[in-house]
């Protein structure tokens, strides 16, 4: 099945108006990272099946691209949408421009108690409860928020905060697709945790669709950004 | 009496000793205990991640089975690629589910499944929640690792019950098409079987502040074990139960006291703080008294006690002991005391200094001073009793007045000095020997009769007595002892007045030949008497003659003179009779 990465930013009124399609590519890169040791793991260590090799890690869903220029800030940034499936989020990182409400639907039959690492205040305290369960906060400032359950740490999305409203996730295939308006745009990328240090830019045409080729050449940090 | 201080102080430190190793030895039982329970408790501790360990590999196993099972293959790969999914599917993968889990044999059959398609989505649970499906599994580490490929275990948290979980992937062809997982619950009962009957010790998991399973009913303190486990870095958690910084801890669960060690659980669990414990009650303070209460019958028996060295050791202390008292105290003592007997008898003239040991040689020495002492002492008297008497006669030792309690007033070479009796020995001999060498006393004068004159007054104690005593030698003859001034003195006068009155002479006596001397002084006295117009019925030659026999006797004896010389006088009126030792000279 091809998941097209569907931007969830309902765009501000004066970029809808003019909004032209881009439908992208990340090249990626063909050596991808290994999978990491288990942040946990029980008695015994992990043993490979003996009757398939072990799967590579799937790396698109925790890449997000933006397009940024200096006209981009969204006037009305409207609402994101994220759905807290069970044990993990639908999308693991998040794009919200700068002033939109963030909405988490728990859709899973399990009460969680959502908390951001970076602002202990930017969610309220309370449970969301399973199945009908809403809660929202407001992002106010270009940041990346690290969401996660205290009593299900395995439990992590990242909410992604940008000055501009162009935001798209990637499908396993590494395409996405959004709506900008026309112009010249920087093409930020982020992965997992980090922004990658990409300096491509794409120009959005006034008729047709816009397909650039983003090609990456490492989804490591920067060497300023890298976490320990 | 040295070696016998020796002995007591050596008997003293050695009791000393004994009973610091009394109040002492329950210690060193005690802290082998302890070390025997840390011992214990460090290898259960052990034993428990060991066997936890297996039972990992035993249920990683069985999940195996469980995903490698033809019809969860083919029920996974057909959800995996569904878009959506829906009841019916989820009836029917847990139908199968429920199959598989019953054609599991063994004693470990897992609590639960759960079925899990390629894209996390939980398809179907059997045995728990088994209304629930299409939520995400995907993003616990279990679960991630298992659609990747991986067999491994984990440890869950549903609520407050905790779960062993183990998963498998499962791979259709050449597809992975899903994983399982199957959980085992922590309880009571898997506890017991962890420590089984031959650890001898409790078992215990624990969330911070929170009980999962013990297989005691005991309410440990938590406070301290969750401390102590937020000690225990590293990543490898078998080495906990050996780790320096984590030794057993004392524990209270209310009234009692137990020894716990900690060792952290894996898993997610763990990343939350769960662990478990192994503790057992601590063996109770065993004191002196709790350790001789303790003591039982056999132990005290000839078979297991050295009645035989205690006893010898006791008879050989006892002998020691004796025989120094004997040796230093008792025969010593013995020979002093032998020896002033013999002293108080005239045997020997001093005690023998060099021949006492210690204190009894001092107490021979202050003794022999004394008698020193009275020597020179009687020395003395007798040069003032030749000045109070003047030149005596030739060979007389001096005159003694039998009768009169004063000198006479007229006496030949002029008026006597004043003389200053000798002091009174306070030196006593104790010894009743002594007292036997005494002179029998005369018969007690009787009381008043009638028809005789009113009884002369009895004299105060002549001075004869004190000179007499204080002016022997010594060694002539033993002296008695001061206590004894308080008899009346012998006067010739008063026995043989009393004689006169008290006995009224029966008849004529037995003639007996009559000395010439002594005639003449009956005579001189008879005549004196006469003519002081006394009273002479009843005096006898025969009375006086007896009397002045045995006061010469006696004044020989004392004053070791040759012979006596009595002289009549009259005294205050009343005819006196005074006796006269005669010098050898």
């Amino acid at each position: 099945m091809h998941r097209l990465a569907i931007t969830t930013v309902f765009l501000a009124s004066t970029a809808s108006a003019h909004a032209n399609p881009v439908h992208g590519k990340l090249e990626l890169p063909t050596t991808l990272p290994e999978r990491p040791p288990p942040s946990v793991r029980g008695f015994v260590e992990r043993v490979e099946n003996p009757k398939k090799p072990i799967q590579g890690i799937s790396v698109t869903p925790y890449l997000l691209v933006v397009l940024e220029n200096d006209t981009s800030k969204a006037d009305s940034p409207g609402q994101v949408k994220w759905e807290l499936a069970g044990d993990s989020f639908t999308k693991p990182v998040l794009g919200a421009p700068v002033g939109a409400q963030v909405v988490v639907k728990n859709t899973s039959h399990v009460a969680r108690t959502l908390v951001a690492v970076e602002d202990a205040k930017l969610i309220g305290n309370g449970l969301i409860n399973p199945k009908v369960g809403e809660k929202s906060f407001t992002v106010s400032a270009a940041k990346v928020y690290t969401i996660t359950d205290k009593d299900a740490p395995h439990l992590v999305g990242k909410v992604v905060v940008v000055a501009s409203p162009y935001i798209a996730n990637v499908s396993p295939e590494g395409k996405f697709e959004l709506d900008a308006p026309e112009g010249s745009y920087k093409v930020r990328v982020f992965y997992k945790d980090h922004w990658l240090d990409q300096a491509e830019s794409v120009t959005v045409v006034a008729k047709g669709k816009t397909e650039p080729t983003i090609k990456i050449t490492s989804l490591a940090a920067p060497a300023a950004e890298k976490k320990p | 009496m040295f070696w016998s201080k020796i002995w007591f102080f050596l008997i003293a430190v050695a009791a000393v000793v004994a009973l610091s190793f009394a109040l002492v030895m329950p210690r060193p039982a005690q802290t082998a205990s302890r070390n025997e329970e840390t011992r214990r408790l460090t290898v259960a501790c052990g034993v428990v991640n060991i066997v936890l360990e297996a039972d990992a590999r035993n249920r990683v196993e069985l999940a195996g089975k469980f995903a490698r099972n033809e019809d969860v293959e083919r029920e996974l790969a057909d959800a995996s690629a569904a878009a959506t999914l829906d009841e019916k599917r989820m009836k029917q993968v847990r139908t199968v589910g429920e199959k598989v889990m019953e054609g599991i044999k063994g004693k470990r059959n897992p609590e639960w499944a759960i079925m899990v398609d390629k894209k996390g989505r939980a398809v179907a649970r059997i045995r728990v929640e088994d209304t629930e499906f299409g939520d995400t599994l995907a993003g616990r580490p279990l679960v991630d690792d298992a659609l990747a490929g991986y067999l491994r275990d984990d440890i869950w948290m549903f609520g407050r019950t905790t779960f062993l979980v183990a998963a498998s992937p499962v791979v259709k062809g050449t597809e992975y098409v899903g994983a399982v997982v199957l959980g085992h619950k922590i309880d009571t009962e898997f506890a017991k079987k962890i420590v089984g009957k031959s650890l001898l010790v409790e078992l215990g998991f624990y969330l911070p502040k929170d009980t999962i399973a013990a297989t005691s009913p005991a309410a440990l303190e938590q406070a301290p074990m969750t401390s102590r486990i937020g000690t225990l870095l590293g990543p490898d958690l078998s080495s906990d139960c050996s780790n320096d910084n984590n030794k057993p801890m004392p524990l209270t669960a209310g009234s009692d006291s137990y020894t716990a060690l900690v060792s952290r659980l894996p898993g997610e669990a763990g990343a939350r703080g769960a662990y478990f414990s192994v503790f057992s009650k601590q063996t109770a303070e065993v004191g002196f008294w709790d350790t001789v209460s303790g003591v039982t019958k056999d132990d005290l028996g000839f078979g297991s006690f050295p009645w035989i060295l205690v006893g010898g050791l006791f008879v050989v202390v006892l002998g020691v002991g004796i025989f120094l008292m004997l040796f230093e105290s008792d025969r010593p003592l013995k020979r002093l005391t032998a020896e002033a007997v013999r002293l108080a008898k005239g045997e020997v003239e001093r005690l023998a200094e060099d021949a006492h040991p210690g204190k009894f040689g001092s107490i021979a020495r202050s003794v022999n001073i004394h008698i020193d002492k009275l020597g020179r002492e009687a020395k003395s008297a007798k040069k003032d009793l030749d000045q109070l008497l003047g030149p005596a006669p030739e060979g007389s030792l001096g005159t003694i007045d039998l009768l009169a309690t004063a000198l006479p007033s007229v006496r030949p070479g002029g008026p006597a000095p004043a003389i200053t009796p000798p002091p009174i020995s306070e030196f006593k001999f104790g010894d009743s020997g002594a007292m036997a060498a005494r002179p029998p006393l005369p018969p007690a004068r009787p009381a008043a009769r009638p028809g005789t004159p009113p009884p002369v007054a009895p004299p105060p104690a002549p001075k004869t007595t004190d000179l007499l005593g204080g002016g022997f030698e010594s060694a002539a003859a033993p002296r008695p002892s001061i206590g004894t001034a308080s008899t009346p003195p012998l006067t010739l006068d008063d026995d043989i007045l009393g004689g006169v009155g008290a006995t009224p002479t029966p008849g004529p006596l037995p003639s007996a030949p009559v000395d010439p001397y002594f005639k003449s002084v009956f005579d001189q006295f008879l005549a004196v008497k006469k003519s002081c117009n006394e009273p002479t019925a009843g005096l006898t030659y025969e009375k006086f003659s007896e009397k002045l026999v045995k006061n010469r006797d006696d004044l020989i004896a004392k004053t070791g003179c040759r012979e006596v010389k009595f002289t009549v006088y009259i005294k205050e009126g009343k005819a006196a009779l005074k006796a006269t030792p005669v010098k050898d000279e």
